[in-house]
């Protein structure tokens, strides 16, 4: 293979320049260069003609369809004259009309979540309880069901917790520890539940579950 | 199908009413309580619906009591304790001069009882929510406070301080988590409450208010810069 091409060589192959145009020592070059390019077979390639007729069919079941015929209708670019005769005051009129509704667009405040999302908030409860066995979390917003929201344990250094979706309102629930110990939260603030044991209370504001 | 019924109850108003009021008490609380005290309670709660107190924290209670085990006489007597909290609520909060408490109100009311304020603690508190502010929030902001240690005396001076100098209702919603920040440094609960009503300014409004007569700076105040 050449390490090196001298681009008077590519002039002469791509036609620019012929085998006299080049100086004598690039002659032999030359003229090996167009030899090697007659030798490569440009018999161009016969296809059968069964292949042919169903290429052709393709192409002209495609063109058949009216929907395409529609789309290359309306895709076809073409000349329009558009002429208008307006006011000035009429081109100001629209311009301000729309530079009003683009404000008005961008003004608007964000849509907002829907309501199933709107009305609940996630709350993480977290207890330490080592040597637990099993942990829920029992509360107004759950029918105090001690079954319904379990904690599963984070690692093995005795925290179990859980995220539930509360709805907005103020809540009071306890833990269930090993389903007959009732535990009340002790990060949260808590009440006494008119039975001797203290209940804790999470609200739910549409800003996120708070202690309040 | 249900709330048809309740529509055609309340245009004959009465006993229909408290009939449904009775069934729907009882469907709530079937297998959740024992009979006698489901029975209890839809008395209970027919009472307190005839006036106009919110019955859903009596079915709650009810519930909650029957899931911790807790025997049949106590939990009709918390039930009771209940009822008669948010009646006292609704009371001290007619005296504040809101005639139609919200049920969110009597609920509020009703916790911040159990927190430990008194009924002429929600009274001033009713007094002192006017809009913006919500009876609901203040009342659930004091009791809150309350429940976390805060004497109810220290908690509503810091809230009326606040009020009173312009705060809005979310900086109240806020007092809660600041007075746990103020007890996670070492503080107590009124200490905290203390430190913030300081931080605030509260001092310098009571003084402001000594000096003007109680009403008579309301919003705007300065504050210490």
């Amino acid at each position: 293979m050449m390490e090196t091409f001298d681009l008077r060589v590519k002039q002469l192959l791509d036609g620019d320049l012929s085998l006299a145009d080049l100086p004598p020592e690039l002659r032999a070059e030359g003229e090996e260069a167009l030899r090697l390019i007659a030798a490569v077979d440009r018999t161009p390639v016969k296809l059968t003609p069964a292949f042919d007729a169903r290429v052709m069919a393709a192409v002209r079941q495609q063109a058949k369809s009216p929907a395409r015929r529609v789309w290359r209708w309306l895709a076809a670019p073409r000349e329009v004259e558009l002429r208008l005769r307006v006011r000035p005051w009429a081109v100001w009129g629209g311009a301000l009309a729309a530079a009003a509704a683009l404000a008005l667009l961008l003004s608007r405040p964000p849509a907002p979540a829907p309501s199933a999302f709107r009305n609940v908030a996630f709350v993480r409860f977290v207890l330490y309880a080592p040597g637990a066995s099993r942990v829920a979390v029992a509360g107004t917003f759950n029918q105090w069901d001690q079954t319904a929201a379990p904690l599963v344990p984070a690692g093995t250094n005795g925290v179990w917790t859980t995220t539930l979706a509360l709805p907005v309102g103020q809540h009071q629930y306890a833990f269930v520890v090993d389903g007959r110990r009732w535990i009340a939260d002790p990060a949260a603030p808590a009440v006494d539940d008119g039975f001797g044991r203290r209940n804790s209370v999470v609200a739910v504001t549409a800003r996120g579950g708070r202690i309040l | 199908m249900k709330a048809i019924w309740l529509a055609i109850a309340i245009a004959a108003g009465g006993p229909p009413l408290h009939g449904l009021v009775a069934q729907d008490v009882a469907a709530r609380l079937d297998g959740r309580v024992p009979p006698n005290v489901a029975r209890a309670v839809q008395g209970i709660a027919q009472d307190a619906q005839a006036r106009g107190l919110p019955i859903e924290p009596l079915i709650q209670k009810a519930i909650e009591g029957g899931a911790k085990g807790v025997p049949a006489d106590r939990v009709i007597a918390a039930v009771q304790v209940l009822a008669a909290r948010l009646d006292q609520a609704r009371s001290a909060l007619r005296d504040a001069g809101i005639q139609q408490p919200t049920p969110e109100a009597l609920e509020s009311g009703a916790y911040g009882l159990s927190a430990g304020l008194s009924a002429g603690q929600v009274r001033d508190l009713g007094r002192v929510s006017r809009p913006p502010y919500d009876p609901a929030l203040t009342l659930r902001v004091a009791a809150t406070l309350a429940a976390l240690g805060v004497p109810p005396e220290r908690g509503l001076q810091l809230m009326e301080h606040m009020i009173k100098s312009g705060r809005g209702p979310n900086d109240l919603l806020d007092l809660p988590s600041e007075v746990q920040v103020g007890m996670a440094r070492g503080a107590t609960a009124a200490e905290a409450a203390e430190g913030l009503d300081a931080a605030r300014g509260g001092h310098e409004e009571q003084g402001k208010h000594d000096q003007h007569g109680e009403h008579g700076e309301e919003g705007g105040a300065t504050r210490k810069p």
